[in-house]
Formats: C-alpha cells, structure tokens, sequence
C-alpha cells in the first residue's frame, strides 16, 4: 500500500497556498486510494489496481493546470444578509455558551439550581395569585354574579345569610337580576341500601343555579324549574363527577338508579362534569367536591321562618343593570322586607358582593405578600448568579480583551455574557418548572380548602408564559452586569496586562451585589418573624372553652314537633342515643355555637343603668342546657349554672365575663336584673344567677364580645345546635355521631357535623398556611444569602493568597488571617442588615393586616432575623477564613 | 462519452443535480455518474475535482472536512442556497431548449 499522500505530491506540482495544496492533494489521495482498494477487493491484483487507479487521473499536468485555473478564479463572497447587526452570529453565541457550560458542569449546576428555585416559586406563586386574583371564577361573565345576605346591623363580621322566606321573597320581586339561585349549607347525608352506609357530602341548590353559573351536566339532565317549586322539592338527584367514578366506575347506565338518603330515595338524574365547584360553597368540613346535589325545595329546612338564615343566595345581573343598581335593589327589598316583618328582618343590614370577593377576596392580600416575597428571592437567586458569573468573568478576562483587542465590537462580547446567562436562566427555567409543579401539588394538598375548592390550580399556558418572562428578566439581571464591567476599559487595561484578577472596581461591585442579598434576605426573615410571632399569640388565644374531643352537629326537630315538650322529647331522645355510645361523655344543646359564623344578639337593658337615649348593650344571646357549659368546658366564674329550676317559671340568665365588666363594673352581677330585647318596657325582667367565661365566637382572632345565656327549658329550640364531648379522638367517632342523631327520629336532619378542633384549626389555617410558605422562602432566602456571603468572602481569599502570605512572612499570625478575613464577612453582612432594617421597616406595615398582635416593627422580630442572618453569614466565612488561615507563606509567595 | 465532449455548463449541473439531495464527497460522486447514466458517462477524476474546486470559488457549492466514527476524513460538498438557485435556473434553460429541439424536430427526450 502506497503513501498515497506522497504519490500524489510527486506527480502533481501545484502552484497554491500550501495549506490550499495540502487539501488537494489529500483529497485526491484518497481518491486514488479508494479507487485501487476497491479494484483489489474485485480481485484485481495489486499492481494492476494501481495503475488503473492512477490511469482515471490520466494527464497530471493538464490536472494541474485545470486546478489552478480553477483556484485562481476569483471567489464569491456572499453578500451580508441585511440583518446582520445586532443578531448576526446569535446562533453562535448560544452553542459557544452552551459548549462553556458543558464543561463547567457544576458552575453551572449551581447557577441554574440556584435560578430554579427562584423561578419555580416565581411560577407557582404567580400560578396561585393567577386564580385569586387574575383570573376570575371559571364561569362565563363571572363579574355579573353578586351573592346577597344579610347580617345584623352592628355585626359586619359575620357572613351574610339568607332565610328560605326572604330568598323567595327576593326572588319573587327581583327586577336587577336575571336569575337568583339559593345554595344550602353542606349537608352530611348517610346513603343507605348498600352494603354499608355512606356519609355523603351534599348541598341543595335552587334548579337554576347550574344554567347561572353556565354548566351543563356531562351525563344526563340538569334539575327542572317544576322539579323546585313548592316545598316539596322532587326527589331527583345530581351526582358530582368524582362521586360518579368512585362509586359508580364512571357507568352510564347511572341514570334513573334510585339513592336512598337519609331514608328518602332520589333519583339520579344527571353527572355534573369533571372538576365542577360552586366557589362560594359554604363552610365545608373537607376540600373534596359535592359528592352529590338536590334541589333546594327537598331541603328540610325550607319550610321554616323567616330568622334562619341558612342560605347562600347568588345572582346573575341583567344586561346593562351596574352592581350599584343591583345592591340598591337588593336593599330596598330588604328595607321592605324589614317593615313588613319588624320581628325578624328589623335589625338585619342587606349586603351584595361580588361572587367572586366572597370567594376569593380574603385571599389577595397574603397571596400577593407571598408573590412579593418570591420576588425577593428571584432576585437574590438573579444576584448570586451575577456573582458567580462575575468570578467567571475575571478568569476570562484576557479572553475578551483579546477579542476586543482584535476588533470585536464590544456589542458581540456584551451578547456572547448574555447568551451564558439565558442558556443558565432557560435551563434553571426548566428546573422552576419542575419545581413548581411540585410546590403546587403541596399547595393544593395542604392549601385553605377555600382557595384549593374553588379554582382549579394547576401550571398553564399563562403560568409558563409567565415563567418564559421570569427567565428572560433573571437572564438580563445575573448577565448584564458581569457583561457590562467585562467591556470597561478600565478592565480591559488590566486584563491585558496579563491580570487575572478582578480590579477594585469589579470587587466593589460584587461586595454590593452580597450586602444587597443579605438586605433581602433580612426583609424576608423579618416578614416571616412577625408571622411567626403571630401565629404563636395566636395559638397562645384560649377561646374560652376546650375544643379537643368536643364535636359539633346542626340538627332541627320535625315539622311536627311544634309545643316545647315535644321539642324537649325529641332533643332528648337524640341526647339518650348519644349518650348511648360508648366515648361518649356529655351532650348539650346550644342555640349558637362558637367558630360557625352566625350569631344573633339581643339589647340588653341592666335595672337602674338605662339612661334615656343611650344605647343598650349589645349581647350574644345564646339559649343552653344546663350541662352546655360543661361540656364546653367553660369556666364558672361566679353564681350557679343553670339546673332543673330554671326554665319557663324563673326568668333567669348567665351573663359573660366581658357582660359583667361592662354592665357592672366593680360590682356583683349576681341577682342583679336585666330586660332582654327591645324595647324594654315590654319585656319582663330576668335575674342573673351566674358569671360564665368569656368566649372567642367568631375565631381566635376576634376578641370576645359580651353574651348573655337563657335556659334551653325557657323556650326549647326547634334548631338545636348539639355538642358532644367524647373521651376518644373526635374525629373517628363523627360519623357514629352523626348516625345516632338521625335515628332517634325520622327524617331528622344531621347537617354541619364537624369535629369542634376542625373549626377553629379553619379559623386559622389560612394563618398558618401564610406563615409557612413565606418562612419557607425567608429560609431559601437566607441560604441564598449565605452562599453568596461564601462566594464572595472565598473568591477574595483565593484571590489575596499571596497578599495574606506576605502578611504571614512578615509576622501575622493565622488568628489575625482569620480575623480579617470573618472582618470582611462580617462588614458586609452588617453594611446589608443594616440597610435591611431600613426596608424592613418601610416594608412590613404592608403586613399589618394579616399581623396579629404583633406590631409590624417588632423589636423582636428584627432583632431575630439579624441574628440569625448574622450567623449564618459567619458560618458561611468560616470555611474561607480557616483557608486563610492555612496559607503557607512559602506556597503563596512562590505562586505566580 | 467523456465530460469534455459534454457542454460545460451541463456537467456543473450533472453535479449540482447530485448534491441537490445531501452532501456528498468527490469519490462518491464519480460513482454516482457512472451508475446513475449506466456508463454512458465517464468522469475521470482529472475533471470532477477541479470542477469542484470551481463550484466552490462561484459559490455554489460549499467545501467541508467532515469526520466520522471509524471513518477518515473527507471533504463532503453541499449545495449552497446560491447553488440551489443555479441549479433551478439552469433547469429551466434546459427544459427550454429540450422543448424548442421537440418543436423543430418531433424529438422525444426521455
């Protein structure tokens, strides 16, 4: 076998670049190589193979001379495509910078890891802030529907309800609205005729509220206007779409089956679709949809008076009526409604909101606090980038300088830096993404049922849309930087004159980029501290009586049942089966509980207190057995509770702490009289025979307000609201409970069954919820901050070995290397916590109204976060300093 | 029949026409020719090279050493946009002239 390389060069003389030559010649000789190798592999003996291979070049001269005429033709330059300026060779620069990321694989680990995280709780919190904030309920012209309810007038607090009477009456004169649908409470319904009875979550809606909200059942049909008139509602049922997969494996031959509930058979009659929630269902005791639907004329309570408010009234607005005209309306009926029934609607205040407000608007503020906070930490991510590219950027200065040198426009370099920090972003992007499906899975796991029940969350378009910007912008922040100092002449000086080291200027700036995370990190500690610090005076609230173990069910006696004795029977034939099970401790009745959200005050009228003109007290009223207080668990502060005395023959009452403060200061209140109700003179008098302690009814956070107890034997209630204390865990033994009640009579209702700690954790679950996520960021905040603090503090001592060697040489010892070095750490910790303190304070009076008890400048809560900032910053120096501290002198000094 | 009997111009656009689809090297190609015209046409190596090299200095074709696994080297040839656009225009010159031969003579080209 031929130097075929060689042969060529012996026959052909060409008059090229040699470089060109080179080319020719190795092209040819792998023609001529090839050529003979495949007449040899034909059979064709070698010599014979080679001279045919040579005899295809025939006449090498004339090849010569063709080639050279050829080269010698002059050569086309394609003409610059016109938009060649400013992106002419991006393509370049994006593979040159994916290329330097391959090879620095755990820079570039750090640096897209660190951008994730910003990006990924960027996305999800935006994701949430999307669906309370942006978006809207999941309806067609969400923004025409208003809930209306009423609430007495001196009790804004309380969310607004509606009696079955007053609904109709609305309904029946509404000129506003197109349409007004009335929800009830979710209903605890037991399924029977399976092999084991079923606790079902149920809600009974007026037949127009699907076609209102713009839903259509994806199997079957929607309730019939006929099938809701009257009281006596059809017994057809909607069944939700989960509840269908469930029970039903999804069959279509579901409809027309019959559903035995609560001892009455409905039939099914339609699937609501996949994912279908009313958002302002009410109260309800998990977050799982409506298992299934009835119509509001089948609701026992349907029938009742005009002072239950039970109902949640929503409305669509006509075409080219405002929501001012609607609410106007809604108040001249309730102002009628108020003259015509003085007894019931006298005191009651008509309200008409948004839909979408009563769903959702309780949410906004600690949503957009938490998207602010995640902002803060996109930022800190978007620094320590900065930072780490800026290092980067000093071991490559000669690299760029030599460009520039050579005539590259700095425009080129700036965009080469850029393109390093977006393949960095867009891969971190995809990291957030991931990251943010995840943290959206907990949200929805641990979520404010609220939130989590009313709108579907979940990463979207709009939401990754969001994330392609978010990247973008953390792209231009960590690279601009870097890329802008790199292209200064001053560097560039330096970096030609063989430095590798960063100048002064480029050090300043990194130091500024670390104090700036330490400040941020600072404000989101302090953020999180003072929720912290609230949830725990929150947590400290002893709400006046002990919820563990105690369970809560809304029942109401038959239609029958009208003289107060067959009230009392019924009330304690379910008492009998209560206290029947095994757990059970004590049962009470109670007209009002504490944690429900409804509430009714009387005026109370204290003898030889009432000034003429002045306005009474205002006072929970409550009516209670006798054992309500034990079972409670609250407290007797002075007199007797009630007992078998008390009833229909002895006006008496017990009165709250807060009651006898107020009405008789420094006084005993017992045997003192009182007049109930208004006005006063045509009420009889009551004796207090007791103080009770006082209770938080409307949540922990809301301090107590004066009550005043009646005896359940004075006037027995026909919508007792039961307690019952057990001595196991309450939750397992709820649907016993619930079971118990409803057969002790027939077709009594069980509704509102709840474990009383479920209540009053929902009254501060959003609390919590806040305050775990924004201490989650404040925590990545400050590792964020530590790592940058590290960064920093290691990137000087690497680059001052020799100076820190010199200082050895000549005496220092590896306690003062130390020294400076933690010195260094610890002045630009101080330089950020410092200027943290300023914006925490303009800051968190943002946070005032989801503060409790807690001023937004707490000494506490800034004094905590600084502290804890501080060490870990010192931490975070410790591994440079004690590098500092093991420079060898001869080593250093020997470096280059 | 040898190249240089051919028109000049139609032996560029034997070559371009075979690039049309992928790149392809100088050895290949000569292969190609003699199967692809059944031997009608030879290329000898003197020709196909230098016709190369002139492609390249027009433009029309772009030159590249390309390496691959368990193979040398080679200098792969593909068709620039401008030989794309050549090859087109002379295309259409020889449908031309091929149809103005039929007019005049009732000649049929396969």
């Amino acid at each position: 076998m031929p130097d075929w390389n060689a042969f060529v060069r012996q026959r052909l003389a060409l008059r090229v670049r040699p470089e060109r030559e080179a080319e020719i010649v190795q092209e040819l000789a792998q023609q001529l190589s090839q050529a003979s190798a495949e007449l040899v592999n034909a059979g064709v003996p070698e010599v014979e193979a080679l001279r045919r291979a040579e005899a295809q070049v025939g006449d090498w001269a004339a090849l010569a001379r063709e080639i050279e005429a050829a080269e010698a033709a002059p050569r086309h330059v394609e003409p610059p495509p016109p938009r060649m300026s400013l992106w002419a060779g991006s393509r370049h620069d994006l593979r040159y910078a994916l290329r330097f990321l391959r090879k620095k694989p755990v820079f570039a680990l750090v640096a897209a890891g660190t951008l994730a995280f910003g990006i990924g709780g960027n996305t999800a919190m935006f994701t949430i802030a999307d669906a309370v904030a942006l978006r809207g309920l999941p309806y067609p012209d969400a923004d025409r529907l208003m809930t209306m309810g009423a609430h007495r007038q001196r009790q804004p607090e309380i969310e607004i309800y509606t009696s079955a009477p007053d609904f109709f009456d609305l309904r029946a004169h509404t000129q506003a609205f197109t349409a007004l649908a009335g929800i009830s409470p979710v209903w605890n319904m037991v399924l029977s005729g399976g092999a084991e009875a079923e606790r079902l979550e149920c809600l009974f809606v007026s037949a127009n509220l699907f076609g209102m909200l713009g839903v259509s059942p994806a199997l079957g049909r929607s309730f019939l206007a006929a099938e809701d008139d009257g009281t006596h509602g059809a017994q057809v049922a909607l069944i939700g779409y989960a509840y269908w997969q469930r029970k039903f494996g999804g069959r279509t031959d579901v409809l027309n089956r019959p559903l035995a509930l609560d001892g009455s058979s409905y039939t099914i009659v339609g699937v609501l679709p996949a994912g279908f929630r009313y958002a302002g269902e009410p109260l309800a005791s998990a977050p799982t949809e409506i298992d299934v639907w009835l119509p509001l004329a089948a609701n026992p309570l349907i029938a009742t008076r005009r002072s239950l408010r039970f109902l949640k009234v929503v409305g669509r607005l006509k075409d080219g009526v405002s929501a001012e005209q609607g609410r106007d309306e809604i108040r001249r009926l309730g102002a009628a409604l108020a003259r015509e029934y003085p007894e019931s609607n006298g005191e009651m205040a008509w309200e008409v909101r948004l839909l979408r407000e009563e769903a959702l608007g309780r949410y906004r503020t600690p949503v957009f606090l938490l998207l602010g906070a995640v902002g803060f930490v996109l930022l800190m991510a978007s620094a320590n980038v900065a930072n780490l590219l800026l290092a980067r950027c000093a071991e490559r200065r000669q690299e760029m300088a030599i460009r520039v040198a050579l005539g590259a426009p700095a425009f080129r370099i700036v965009r080469q830096l850029l393109a390093e920090s977006l393949a960095l972003a867009a891969l971190g992007g995809a990291g957030g993404a991931l990251l943010a499906q995840l943290l959206l899975k907990v949200f929805v796991a641990i979520g404010p049922a609220g939130l989590v029940r009313s709108q579907a969350i979940r990463l979207d378009a709009r939401a990754l849309l969001f994330t392609a910007a978010v990247v973008l912008m953390a792209a231009t922040l960590s690279g601009l930087a870097p890329a802008w100092r790199s292209i200064l002449p001053a560097e560039m000086g330096n970096a030609l004159g063989g430095g590798r080291t960063l100048g002064a200027g480029a050090h300043r700036f990194r130091s500024i980029l670390v104090m700036a995370q330490v400040a941020l990190a600072l404000v989101l500690l302090i953020g999180a501290g003072l929720l912290i610090r609230s949830f725990q005076r929150l947590l400290e609230v002893n709400p006046g009586f002990q919820a563990k173990n105690l369970v809560t069910i809304s029942t109401q006696v038959p239609a029958g049942a009208n003289s107060p004795e067959q009230r009392t029977a019924v009330y304690l034939a379910m008492r009998d089966r209560l206290l029947a099970i095994p757990g059970v401790r004590k049962v009470a009745a109670v007209s009002r509980l504490p944690m429900m959200g409804s509430d009714l005050t009387s005026s109370l009228f204290a003898e030889g207190k009432m000034v003429a003109g002045a306005p009474a007290v205002e006072a929970q009223y409550r009516r209670a057995t006798p054992d309500y207080f034990a079972t409670m668990g609250i407290p007797l502060r002075a007199g007797r509770w009630f007992d078998e005395r008390d009833g229909r023959n002895n006006s008496v009452a017990l009165v709250d702490e807060v009651t006898a403060r107020r009405v008789w200061p420094g006084e005993d209140p017992i045997g003192k009289r009182v007049k109930l109700g208004s006005p006063p003179d045509a009420q009889p008098w009551t004796t207090i025979i007791g103080v009770a302690g006082s209770i938080r009814h409307f949540g922990l956070e809301i301090a107590p307000q004066p009550a005043v107890y009646t005896p359940y034997a004075a006037s027995p209630l026909v919508a007792p609201i039961l307690v019952i204390r057990t001595s196991a865990e309450a939750d397992a033994m709820v649907p016993a409970l619930a079971a118990a009640v409803r057969s002790a009579y027939p077709g009594i209702p069980a509704y509102n069954v709840f474990a009383m700690q479920t209540l009053v954790d929902r009254s501060t679950a959003q609390r919590r919820f806040l305050m775990l996520l924004l201490t989650a960021f404040a925590a990545g905040a400050m590792l964020l901050a530590a790592v940058g603090v590290y960064g920093s503090i290691s990137h000087s001592v690497a680059q001052r070995t020799r100076e820190i060697g010199l200082r050895m040489a000549l005496g220092a010892s590896r306690g003062a290397a130390m020294r400076m070095v933690l010195g260094e750490g610890l002045r630009l910790t101080l330089a950020g916590v410092a200027v943290g303190w300023l914006a925490a304070g303009a800051l968190t009076r943002l946070m005032q109204s989801v503060l409790f008890g807690v001023r937004p400048l707490d000494p506490v809560a800034f004094a905590a976060a600084a502290v804890m900032l501080g060490c870990f910053a010192i931490l975070a120096c410790a591994a440079p300093a004690w590098r500092a501290a093991r420079v060898d002198p001869l080593v250093a000094l020997r470096e280059p | 029949m040898e190249t240089q009997d051919l028109p000049r111009g139609s032996a560029e656009m034997v070559l371009l026409s075979l690039l049309e689809g992928r790149p392809r090297h100088g050895y290949e190609l000569a292969k190609l020719i003699e199967s692809k015209s059944e031997s009608a046409l030879t290329f000898r190596v003197a020709s196909i090279y230098p016709m190369l090299y002139r492609l390249e200095r027009k433009g029309l074709v772009d030159g590249r050493w390309v390496e691959k696994a368990n193979e040398r080297r080679r200098r792969f040839y593909r068709l620039t946009p401008r030989g794309r656009r050549a090859l087109a225009d002379q295309r259409r010159t020889w449908r031309e002239f091929f149809a103005a031969l039929n007019r005049i003579t009732g000649f049929h080209h396969a």
